[in-house]
């Protein structure tokens, strides 16, 4: 780790304790949370000890714990949407932080037409959420998308649909979120390597260290808590996405996409069942504060090395 | 000292576009009346109607100002669920017995019964139309002024099928031969499409009563008529086509990706409504797209199953009911029903609109509907649970029907079973 | 910039190389990398990039009807469409006041709010930052209704302000948590040098941190915009006005039941998009710290 040391130094200084200054700079922010979340968020707390149901206003009350009950213990889909989220964000969050890694890393060398690259790559993340959908639908139908063109080619059969096959639909939901999603990343993790002094790696290479060590030894440990913090809060933004599945597969075919925000809004939305819903959610709310704050230990975030 | 020049600019835009932003208000001091109108299927195909019918109302009320608010229909009742709880619904708004039941538990709708019999609607409207709305209610009120209803329709290829030399299918047998005589998978080409995605229920209770026969959603001791032997059947046979005839990407198919596939000209016959007619003509052509209705069962009577209604309704919250009412009576009338039932296919709910000259789909399908060997299945959209049961529960289960990862028949039990409870549970509360 | 800084001293001699070096104009040697190195990898990424949008633009400028894969011949049917029937010039210029205000109050609040993160030990530091992690984990969708309930106490309800201040507080967390982390990234010695030759505090952060921050307020500030200028739900919920809607709500009326239209989704999408990805083009720039800025360096 001897390249890696000579990037680390003291990142804050312990001044002003008692100072008030922190309290004001903050204070915009915990104004604003306080006054549109604490409300909102704690009306999801309340609804989900409540039996609610707009249509059944005569079996609206108090439940108690029963919407956890029925979570935990007679409801399979719960279990089956949790896993599916699972595996959802992990793919998703790790596919798009190394393929946004590499692109980062790529763009931030000088070469030919990279003003050009730069803006080409990042494009997709000023889509909007209904238009990805919208195109990756018409992409995946067989009438107007990719595969009813190759097969005018003579170069497959007709009638490809890749989000109606239960072994293709997941890689083709992932495609579709990694087209919007490895931008972020890499926006984000060129922000971040800027800050790396040049020098070091000058002195990396007359040391004789090859790019990977250099990539190893100088990149990564810089970019660490970038990295700690994004796959953090993308994750967060993986679990709770609902549009693209919602638009792409509706959750099907029977439930093999449902994250578990989905099957919130089929309960909640659909069949308006509120107060399950609201269970759903405080249940989705405990199961990420458990993760984030396990990650963010684990991982020693903005620890000095 | 770029970037500062750049932080300054950015500033400076900044400013302006904040000064733009300041909300202005309404400002009606003129002594018009001004009431908001919400359209819970707001797009290119039906604002401009709107925009039209608005326009005319406008002038023949100069006093009162309608201000237009479109709702895309995925979202419509999730807008008016969100604008219940706070207290923001519009004066009035589209609505439809399929979401009826819920509007009128929470008590956000005006009834309609004395306005409409003191009004130039009084006699005016449909029977039928009338009833099907009140019956979705407890009270047997009529909580909106119905426009217009709709009717399932089989959109077909003309093309296609004189190019095949049939005619189009007068009986299930036929249809079925078709579909297979269509089905030209080397060359892109399926007989027919099922929808599997969201609102494929409905669309699949149409074929299953229609070639069963049974025009009873309930029996008379309170079951579920769904999985009976008949329906089974007629659900194996409908689901035997998938992937042979049909496209494989059907199981996930929504109405969009369903209408992309048959307006892409990969499709011979695509069931859906009368209100997609001018989508279809819009892109294939007037002479490529036909419709037929329901072919007849095998104990030889035509069954259709009900449709929900759609009109407008007058929100119990508003201040300015009367405008409000006098809005959805001039929508409701002769010509501006006529009008709305040409431009966007349906069922005008006027009688009078009715003989306006129409299309000569929509003159069909009120025979259709008027004829004494017609059955009607009426759908409960009463049942508070009739969303539940037949989209969160049912959708994904008919997915595994096709998928071949359950059976017809279990599939139809379960969705008779919950069907059955809602039923007893709703006549044990009303009294039934 | 760089000759007021030129004059700090190195903030820490022994670990680092003298900051009056000038960095290389180029890039030496044994850093470069093999050009198939980037193109190859490039290339194909962008295959995968453009695909769709080349599908978007096919389907906005064919005709209805048209089953062509190529852009040509051009009808623009489906812009006359967006624009005049569904009255996008108005939604435009709503999404992009909300999107430059959200963008603005985001940036100041997460910027005070990451400096304080970073460069102060405070009670409750842990906990506010758990706090504002904690606003993330409940989506939108379930905070709609009650979140309405606090627009219409206020009289924001048909305001794009509602807008504006949902995009905040739910864009903070995210901006305030990146922003502290690339404020860490500047070195502190550097701020400490400012206030040696007599800057205030904040005449020390404006001179010495924000120029630094410049990659990251680009990076952050452009989540804040884009997020806003695509988001659905709240613009759809929280303003009942025609002439208040945003983009998302333009688009998502070509996709109805009764209604769909293919070709205007994706001429709103172009519509929507072009604009955005050209500004970005231009913005991308200041992502990547000139020469100058790399003498900055500590």
């Amino acid at each position: 780790m001897a390249v890696g040391e000579v990037g680390t130094r003291p990142r804050e200084r312990v001044r002003g304790r008692g100072s008030r200054t922190p309290y004001l700079l903050i204070a915009p922010a915990v104004l604003a949370m306080l006054a549109f979340l604490v409300y909102p968020m704690a009306s999801v707390v309340y609804y989900s000890l409540q039996h609610y149901n707009i249509s059944k206003p005569w079996e609206n009350g108090f439940a108690g714990l029963d919407n956890f009950t029925r979570m935990l213990t007679a409801d399979p889909l719960f279990w089956q949407s949790l896993g599916f989220t699972a595996r959802w964000v992990l793919v998703e969050v790790s596919l798009q932080l190394v393929l946004g890694l590499a692109l980062a890393l790529i763009v931030n060398e000088t070469f030919v037409g990279r003003a050009a690259a730069r803006a080409m790559v990042f494009s997709p993340w000023a889509v909007s959420g209904v238009l990805t959908t919208g195109i990756w639908v018409l992409l995946y139908n067989p009438t107007t998308g990719l595969s009813r063109y190759l097969a005018d080619l003579g170069l497959m059969d007709y009638g490809a649909a890749p989000l109606a096959n239960p072994d293709t639909v997941f890689a083709a939901a992932v495609l579709a979120e990694l087209w919007r999603g490895v931008p972020f990343f890499a926006i984000l993790l060129l922000a971040d390597l800027q800050s790396i002094p040049r020098d070091l790696y000058e002195a990396a290479s007359v040391d004789g260290a090859s790019r990977v060590r250099r990539f190893y030894h100088v990149t990564l440990p810089h970019l660490k808590d970038a990295i700690i913090l994004s796959t953090l809060l993308r994750a967060v933004w993986e679990f709770n996405n609902v549009d693209l599945l919602y638009t792409l597969t509706g959750g099907g075919p029977a439930h093999q996409t449902t994250t578990l925000p989905l099957y919130v809004a089929s309960t909640a939305v659909q069949s308006q069942e509120f107060g399950y819903g609201s269970a759903l959610t405080t249940a989705g709310f405990l199961i990420l504060t458990f993760f984030s704050v396990a990650y963010l230990r684990l991982s020693k975030f903005g620890a000095r090395t | 000292m770029a970037s500062r020049r750049w932080l300054t600019a950015g500033a400076l835009v900044v400013t302006s576009c904040l000064a733009l932003a300041g909300c202005g208000g309404d400002s009606g001091s003129d002594g018009t009346t001004t009431i908001t109108f919400w359209d819970d299927n707001g797009g290119p195909a039906r604002t401009p109607v709107w925009e039209h019918i608005i326009d005319e109302f406008e002038r023949d009320n100069p006093d009162i100002k309608v201000k237009y608010v479109g709702i895309p229909i995925a979202q419509a009742q999730q807008k008016y669920d969100t604008a219940i709880a706070g207290d923001g619904l519009p004066d009035v708004g589209g609505v439809s017995t399929a979401m009826l039941a819920n509007l009128v538990a929470r008590q956000a709708l005006e009834p309609m019964d004395e306005r409409i019999a003191n009004s130039s609607l009084d006699g005016k409207l449909s029977e039928q139309v009338v009833e099907s709305v009140r019956a979705t209610v407890p009270d047997e009120k009529l909580y909106f002024v119905p426009m217009s209803t709709n009717m399932g329709v089989f959109w077909y290829r003309a093309d296609w099928f004189a190019e095949a030399d049939i005619s189009p299918p007068a009986s299930w047998d036929e249809f079925y031969a078709a579909v297979e005589k269509l089905t030209d998978t080397g060359n892109n080409r399926y007989g027919y499409t099922i929808r599997g995605g969201a609102g494929s229920i409905s669309q699949l209770l149409e074929v299953l009563y229609g070639q069963s026969g049974i025009d009873e959603m309930f029996d008379s001791s309170g079951r579920s008529t769904v999985n009976d032997p008949r329906n089974v059947a007629a659900l194996e046979k409908i689901a035997g086509l998938y992937r042979k005839y049909t496209p494989e990407a059907d199981v996930t198919n929504d109405y969009v990706k369903m209408v992309a596939q048959f307006d892409g000209g990969n499709i011979g016959i695509m069931q859906h409504n009368l209100g997609s007619y001018t989508d279809h003509v819009k892109t294939l052509g007037e002479d490529k797209v036909g419709a037929m209705f329901v072919p007849p069962a095998e104990n030889g009577s035509r069954t259709v199953t009900s449709h929900p209604v759609s009109g407008l309704g007058v929100f119990a919250s508003g201040e300015q009911k009367d405008a409000a009412f006098r809005f959805a009576e001039f929508a409701a009338g002769k010509e501006m029903n006529g009008h709305w039932a040409a431009e966007t296919g349906v069922l005008p709910a006027n009688t009078e609109a009715a003989d306006l000259e129409g299309l000569a789909h929509i003159t069909e399908a009120t025979s259709v509907l008027n004829d004494p060997e017609t059955r009607l299945v009426q759908l409960p959209y009463y049942l508070p649970e009739f969303n539940a049961i037949t989209k969160t529960d049912a959708e994904p289960l008919f997915q595994k029907v096709l998928l071949g990862e359950m059976s017809a028949k279990e599939f139809l039990d379960q969705m008779a079973d919950k069907l059955t409870d809602a039923q007893a549970g709703y006549e044990q509360r009303n009294g039934g | 910039m760089s000759t007021d800084l030129s004059t700090l001293p190195p903030a820490d001699p022994a670990a680092r190389p003298a900051p009056d070096q000038p960095a290389p104009a180029r890039p030496n040697r044994a850093l470069r990398v093999a050009r198939w190195q980037i193109y190859l990898p490039l290339g194909l990424y962008l295959l995968f990039t453009l695909v769709p949008f080349y599908w978007m633009l096919v389907f906005a400028v064919r005709p209805r009807g048209s089953t062509s894969l190529l852009p040509w011949p051009v009808s623009l049917e489906n812009f006359e469409t967006v624009w005049n029937g569904l009255g996008f010039g108005v939604f435009f210029a709503n999404s992009l006041k909300v999107g430059v205000a959200a963008l603005v109050s985001t940036t100041m609040i997460a910027l005070a709010g990451g400096y304080a993160l970073a460069r102060y030990r405070f009670r409750g530091r842990t906990a506010f930052m758990v706090a504002m992690l904690c606003t993330q984990f409940i989506p939108g969708a379930m905070m709609l209704i009650p979140l309405f309930e606090v627009f219409r106490s206020l009289d924001l309800v048909n305001s794009l302000w509602s807008l504006v201040i949902a995009e905040t507080v739910f864009q903070l967390p995210l901006s305030l948590i990146l922003l502290s982390g690339f404020i860490r990234n500047v070195p502190v010695e550097l701020e400490e040098a400012a206030w040696v030759d007599g800057c205030s505090r904040l005449r020390g952060f404006l001179v010495v941190v924000l120029p630094m921050l410049r990659p990251a307020l680009v990076a952050v500030g452009s989540f804040a915009f884009i997020h806003s200028w695509n988001n659905f739900l709240f613009a759809l919920m929280f303003v009942s006005e025609q002439e208040k809607y945003t983009i998302p709500v333009g688009l998502a009326f070509t996709l109805g039941e009764f209604s769909v239209d293919f070709g205007a989704l994706a001429a709103g999408g172009v519509v929507a998009a072009v604009p955005v990805v050209l500004v970005f083009a231009i913005v991308q720039r200041y992502l990547v710290q000139g020469l100058s800025a790399g003498a900055v360096k500590g």
